[in-house]
């Protein structure tokens, strides 16, 4: 399914049900959302592609009134309205199905439904109508099912039923396809096409797939940095020049960086013939859910090279880095340091073969708040600072004493505990006493996520430092711009897999962006 | 210090600078704080348990005189109370121990029970020299309290039982089972000749197997006290400053990086679990072997309420060794002096009121510094994002 084009109920002429004009939203110095215009058609799929940041969510939740916008209106029907909260946009005829289910699990699905009614419940007036709208639309639910024993396709189809119950004119998805499987993203994909074609609803789609955006819209906007780059009819698209359009930025900009900015400091060497410092084959592993994190993902990491792990966000980056924590075990697959296999899932393996990692989330694997900031330096070698068994607290802050000028990190002394610090300090602080392993190799997982721009510098500094020490550096992140500033080589992760590779040299960042989001095996680019 | 002269640099010194000498001023200001806190609350709970003994006909007066004479003033009370005290201490050692681990022990009661059962047991079949059957028993004391707290530990990790369920409902296990050991020869009962009438209790301990007692100022009391005191001494050590001790607090504090540090969570915790039950089951063989709680022997309603009293003692001591040393003592004097209110007159159920209004001001003070640390912990952790 390409082309809806002849579909009754609604075509690309017809006046909108709900209009977003000159929306702007600062956040600080950030703005998030740039004098956006936006029109959602009754009858319509209207997908709003864009890469993590552009401002897809913002936009959403000014529709359903969780952000009020700085500047700009909503009109429905052509009539300007206020949506200050959740429920001013109900009334407005506008539900929304997040992309985080908000569900009671130990309730069944018809007492989840009516959560939140007003008045006197009466079940079997609310389960007979799950039941009408499940039939309706082909949703297949039994409203008897207790949420917990349901997967993440059938919940959602209950957040469906919660939303279409209040009979809205307006469905907005937030990204509903990141935790669904194939299969149920497809059925998600019908359902809609039966609510736009038979009730004329107005449907808009956040995603950051291209590929399902191609198959399932009627119309496209693409947001970057917060603007509207582009905004045409799903028929007229090509997904090389979505994704150009997604990702682009100013390519050729872009471009010159690359051939004389630091990237070209690091002569690419076939290193196909060294034997890698890290090497990870047919690593698979599923979450607790059950829901696939990694699959079969293979990469090699060799000494002195910084890989650029390129990626949206959540196809697998986070669980590729508890498992280089030791944090997760994998079900299949093996991880390999120098050549030796390191068990996986087993508190301090990957530390003591190694493997240092500036964690996605420090606070939850990074460092510890309520330590010092000494002690944080030593937490996974106290040993080193210990005479049988007994820790030297003055040798200990003596050598933190050294780090701290060494690393310029910014604190009351080795004794201010960890959370007096900044993030950009505290980020240091995971970075020296990392470092000062001397590990064989790092993994730098999000390094410069919320850190202003003098810490990125810094960090990055520290990482090109590092490789040209001879470690070998695994960069995951979900920003381009970093991982092209960095990498010598990029791999590109999707689903969990590494869906294909280059070398920063020859980068083309079109085919990137396909394989990121997925949509390279569909439209037949080589890869 | 930094020559990038960056914006976020100068914030930084900035910051650093001002939370230097907020901690300046704080470690003045705590002790006083700290000192006030107490006062305030004590005097509450002291005004209005006189109001209480007043109202219903008591003499408060009195009741205040009773509480220090027969805790501290009257000759060898002292003693006594430091015997009470003995098996409190051990039991808030232990609680200190799997809370530094993130753990929450609340059936320290049954801990302590399994341990004085199991310790009755062995001392009751065990053949040799007084001295080393005591040490044995006493020992075999600490397994008992150990395991009944590692089948917590085990569930936590095993099957995710939350171990503050676990270990409170082991608790009333434990009691039964003693109940149930109590009406059977061969496991605690004693023998019918040795016993005056048909109360369940155990064989007392023969002479030599119990603690030996020593007398210093005046004051009688066992051995025990001593063990204990450097026991405690000897966990302060490991817990401050040893690796072991650095590695269960970071357990306790953030899991995700423990794990990646390499503190394994099963061991380390199941670890923590079962040396905080084995202090408790050490707590009820001293008690048994010790004289301060009853005739050297095993009866019904054993615990007397000790392991909750030691679970208390460590909250107010906010989990600090050193410190839990000296409240253990006051709990200990609570209880000694409790014993005196009786004679003046006022009701038993009054008299247990007027003990409750104090641990609560005890406790009060801990709970309110608590509560503060952790909202300047938060803010302090937002105002940077």
């Amino acid at each position: 399914m390409t082309q809806h084009d002849t579909i009754a109920g609604g075509d690309a002429t017809s006046p909108p049900a709900i209009e977003l004009i000159g929306i702007t939203k600062r956040y600080g110095a950030v703005v998030a959302c740039d004098d956006v215009h936006l029109a959602i058609r009754p009858g319509r799929i209207h997908g709003i592609l864009g890469e993590n940041g552009a401002g897809k969510s913002t936009l959403m939740k000014v529709l359903i009134g969780l952000v009020i916008p700085d500047a700009g209106e909503v009109r429905r029907h052509g009539t300007a309205i206020r949506i200050n909260d959740p429920v001013a946009a109900a009334e407005h005829g506008i539900g929304m199905v997040h992309q985080h289910f908000s569900l009671v699990e130990p309730l069944t699905v018809w007492e989840n439904v009516a959560l939140g009614d007003v008045g006197r419940l009466d079940p079997r007036r609310v389960r007979a109508r799950v039941g009408e709208i499940s039939e309706q639309y082909g949703l297949e639910i039994d409203p008897d099912d207790r949420i917990s024993d349901l997967p993440a396709g059938m919940r959602q189809r209950v957040e469906i039923i919660k939303c279409l119950r209040r009979d809205p004119e307006v469905l907005v998805f937030d990204e509903p396809t990141s935790v669904l499987s194939p299969a149920e993203s497809e059925f998600l994909f019908n359902a809609l096409r039966t609510v736009v074609e038979r009730d004329g609803k107005a449907v808009a789609l956040v995603s950051h797939r291209l590929g399902e955006v191609m198959a399932a819209t009627d119309e496209i906007t693409i947001m970057r940095d917060g603007r509207v780059v582009e905004s045409l009819s799903t028929a007229e698209a090509d997904a090389r020049s979505l994704a150009r359009a997604m990702v682009g930025r100013e390519v050729s900009l872009r471009g010159d960086v690359i051939q004389t900015g630091s990237a070209s400091d690091h002569v690419h060497r076939d290193r196909t013939a060294e034997v890698p410092v890290l090497r990870i084959t047919d690593a698979s592993a599923r979450g607790r859910d059950g829901r696939v994190l990694l699959d079969r993902l293979s990469v090699d990491v060799h000494a002195g090279e910084i890989v650029g792990l390129a990626g949206v966000e959540g196809n697998g980056q986070r669980a590729l880095g508890d498992v280089l924590s030791s944090l997760l075990a994998l079900d299949s697959g093996r991880v390999e340091v120098e050549s030796r296999e390191i068990p996986t899932g087993r508190a301090g393996a990957m530390a003591r073969a190694g493997v240092a990692i500036v964690p996605e989330d420090r606070h939850h694997s990074g460092c510890v708040l309520d330590f010092s900031v000494a002690e944080n330096m030593f937490i996974a070698d106290p040993e080193r600072v210990a005479r049988r068994g007994l820790m030297d607290r003055g040798e200990m802050a003596r050598r933190a004493e050294a780090l701290i000028d060494r690393f310029d990190i910014s604190c009351a002394g080795p004794d201010a505990p960890m959370w007096s610090l900044s993030g950009g300090n505290q980020q240091r602080v995971v970075m020296a006493r990392e470092l000062s392993h001397d590990p064989r190799v790092l993994v730098a997982a999000q390094p410069t996520r919320g850190l202003d721009v003098g810490a990125i510098e810094y960090l990055s500094e520290q990482l090109r430092a590092a490789a040209r020490g001879g470690v070998g550096i695994l960069l995951i992140s979900t920003e381009l711009e970093e991982i092209l500033d960095l990498s010598d080589r990029i791999v590109v992760i999707a689903n969990g897999h590494i869906v294909g590779e280059m070398i920063n040299a020859d980068v083309d960042l079109e085919r990137i962006g396909m394989l990121m989001t997925g949509a390279a095996a569909e439209s037949g680019v080589p890869s | 210090m930094s020559d990038l002269g960056t914006t976020s640099t100068t914030i930084d010194e900035e910051r650093a600078e001002v939370v230097a000498q907020a901690r300046e001023r704080s470690r003045r200001g705590v002790t006083v704080e700290v000192i006030g806190l107490y006062v305030i609350c004590i005097s509450i709970a002291l005004a209005l348990a006189a109001i209480l003994v007043a109202v219903t006909g008591g003499s408060w007066t009195a009741v205040y005189t009773a509480m220090l004479d027969g805790s501290i003033i009257n000759s060898g009370r002292i003693g006594l109370t430091i015997g009470v005290a003995t098996p409190i201490l051990l039991v808030s050692l232990g609680t200190i121990v799997n809370g530094r681990a993130g753990l929450v022990n609340i059936g320290q009661e049954g801990q302590l029970v399994m341990g004085a059962c199991f310790a009755a047991f062995a001392a009751a079949r065990l053949d040799g020299p007084g001295p080393f059957v005591l040490v044995v028993a006493m020992l075999i004391g600490v397994v008992g309290g150990a395991l009944w707290a590692g089948i917590a530990g085990v569930l936590r990790y095993w099957r995710n039982v939350p171990e503050v369920l676990s270990t409170l409902l082991l608790t009333t296990v434990a009691a039964n089972l003693m109940g149930w050991g109590l009406r059977k020869e061969w496991l605690l009962l004693a023998p019918a000749s040795g016993r005056a009438n048909r109360n369940q209790v155990s064989e007392p301990l023969p002479d030599d197997t119990r603690i030996p007692r020593v007398t210093w100022f005046g004051n009688e009391f066992p051995i025990s006290a001593i063990v204990a005191v450097l026991l405690a001494i000897v966990l302060a050590v490991v817990l401050g400053r040893s690796i072991i001790g650095f590695r269960l607090r970071m357990l306790g504090t953030n899991p995700g990086t423990a794990m990646r540090a390499g503190v394994a969570e099963r061991r380390y915790g199941v670890a923590a679990m079962l040396v905080s039950g084995g202090f408790a089951g050490l707590a009820g063989g001293f008690m048994l072997a010790g004289g301060d709680f009853g005739n050297y022997q095993l009866v019904a309603n054993f615990g007397a309420g000790i392991g909750f009293a030691g679970l208390l003692a460590a909250l107010v001591a906010r989990q600090r060794v050193l410190i839990v040393i000296f409240v253990a003592f006051v709990f200990g004097g609570l209880r000694t002096g409790s014993g005196f209110l009786r004679a003046t007159g006022v009701s038993g159920r009054i008299a247990d009121v007027v003990q409750g209004l104090l641990v609560l001001a005890l406790l009060l003070p801990p709970a309110i510094l608590y509560v503060r640390e952790r909202r300047r912990a938060l803010a302090a952790t937002s105002a940077r994002v």
